[in-house]
């Protein structure tokens, strides 16, 4: 089998506890290249700690995670079973995964295009004067080229975010994790940074999306994940999830937000 | 006050302002290296740090300076007064540092770091190129408080031998009988020396500023 018939992502049976309450119960998903993934639940269901735990930010109680068919996380042992990556084996399998949070996450102290290429030079070690060629066109992209040099504080909350997708991409990852990109924005702001991920679903970036957004969910996704309490309750396209769901939690839910 | 009894207090002046530097320099980056220990939670060592920190701050310096110079020597450790008394200074100013850098490395915001760490940063490159150019920034007035307050705990020293601003200034009054001129003098020496470190504080900020764009 080469690269290309592997999963982009696949989970499977992640269980994660905090504090002996069960977050994530044998919850499995397989996304494949350049597939868009939108996953929606109810607020503490799981979806962002199921996001977190592919790349890692949480570590998972048990279940596997593979990133285009390599195992991520641990290391398979020659004698059968599996080691802990490593701090610094970890690092580099991030490498592969970027991730835009909620929140932004910028870092204030880097300019618009510091934030860019801080990582693509330190962490990937390009040469300087190509990543720094290839930030202003990823800021470009995002319609943000002319703000490169301003500190992220000057900007507001979707230009932000816009930044934090230019900064994930730069890394050239094989997919793209977005934990609820637009929560934490004022309404007027939701729309132009849908825009940019709608953009990249187009051009067949593999993403997995959890988001409250249902509108964009249904138009930009190739499959809906519905989690609840803590599982994945349903899978579907989004036509058929949105019109017929299978499942009366699904129903409810779908009702809840189309009022 | 004759010319001697001012040159004896300008001599007292350089000393404290010798002691006082060397403490600032050696106190605050082991005090960042204490910090780093903690918030890494090294096995064992971090215990070690947060013992060391408690026992610091219960002791006045006085007693911290006398245990130096005095007990020391019986471990084989024996030191000229100078040496105790920057190595006392250093010792005690490192503790307070040390919470100083943790409060602020405690508070460094989470999802900066989980940004970093989603991009493949390790912990090094992360404290490097995140964390530490912005941890002047929130840890520089506190650290410039506890850097004057250091600067004035100087004349505990003096118990073991070492002549500082105080001591001299105390000498000449015994001996002329006029207490006043000598430590008016020695107030006025110590507030410009306060006045060099706050300016200190005050320069390291505007670097702060222009280099990352924000105001302290």
């Amino acid at each position: 089998m080469d690269d290309q018939t592997l999963p982009a992502v696949s989970a499977s049976r992640i269980c994660k506890q905090f504090n002996g309450i069960e977050i994530l119960r044998d919850v499995s998903l397989e996304v494949q290249t350049s597939e868009t993934v939108c996953v929606i639940g109810p607020s503490g269901s799981g979806k962002s700690t199921f996001l977190r735990c592919l790349n890692w930010l949480e570590v998972p109680d048990s279940g596997a995670v593979r990133i285009g068919g390599r195992p991520f996380g641990v290391v398979p042992l020659s004698g059968g079973g599996t080691r802990p990556m490593s701090k610094t084996e970890l690092a580099a399998a991030r490498t592969r995964i970027s991730m835009v949070f909620q929140h932004f996450a910028l870092w204030p102290h880097l300019t618009v295009l510091g934030n860019v290429v801080e990582a693509p030079i330190h962490v990937l070690k390009r040469p300087r004067a190509e990543a720094l060629e290839e930030g202003r066109r990823l800021l470009d992209r995002v319609g943000l080229g002319h703000k490169a040099d301003v500190f992220p504080h000057t900007l507001s909350g979707g230009q932000k975010q816009r930044v934090a997708i230019s900064r994930a991409l730069a890394m050239r990852p094989e997919v793209l994790l977005f934990d609820e990109p637009t929560s934490a924005l004022d309404p007027e702001m939701v729309g132009e940074v849908l825009a940019v991920i709608r953009d990249l679903a187009a051009e067949g970036m593999t993403m997995i999306v959890v988001t409250h957004e249902m509108g964009f969910a249904r138009e930009a996704a190739d499959r809906i994940v519905f989690i609840d309490g803590g599982q994945i309750i349903e899978v579907g396209e989004p036509e058929a999830f949105f019109e017929r769901p299978a499942t009366e939690r699904a129903r409810r839910f779908i009702a809840r937000y189309m009022k | 006050m004759t010319l001697a009894a001012f040159l004896t207090l300008i001599t007292g002046a350089l000393t404290t302002a010798a002691l006082s530097f060397s403490g600032i320099a050696m106190g605050v980056p082991l005090g960042l290296v204490l910090a780093l220990v903690r918030w890494l939670r090294v096995p064992l060592l971090s215990a070690v740090v947060a013992v060391y920190v408690s026992l610091v701050r219960a002791t006045p310096i006085v007693t911290f300076a006398l245990f130096i110079f005095f007990v020391l020597p019986s471990f084989g450790i024996e030191l000229a007064p100078v040496p105790a008394a920057i190595l006392t200074l250093t010792l005690n100013t490192a503790a307070f540092n040390c919470e100083i850098w943790r409060g602020a490395l405690e508070i460094f915001p989470r999802d900066q770091i989980e940004a970093a760490r989603a991009h493949g940063m390790t912990t090094p490159l992360l404290f490097r190129r995140i964390i530490l150019p912005q941890l002047w920034r929130s840890s520089i007035g506190p650290l410039t408080s506890e850097m004057t307050i250091l600067l004035k705990g100087t004349p505990a020293v003096a118990v073991i031998g070492v002549v500082e601003i105080t001591r001299a200034a105390s000498r000449i009054g015994a001996e002329t009988y006029r207490p006043l001129p000598p430590f008016l003098t020695a107030a006025v020496i110590y507030t410009l020396l306060i006045v060099v470190i706050v300016a200190g504080q005050r320069l390291v900020e505007r670097r702060i500023a222009r280099l990352y764009g924000y105001a302290v």
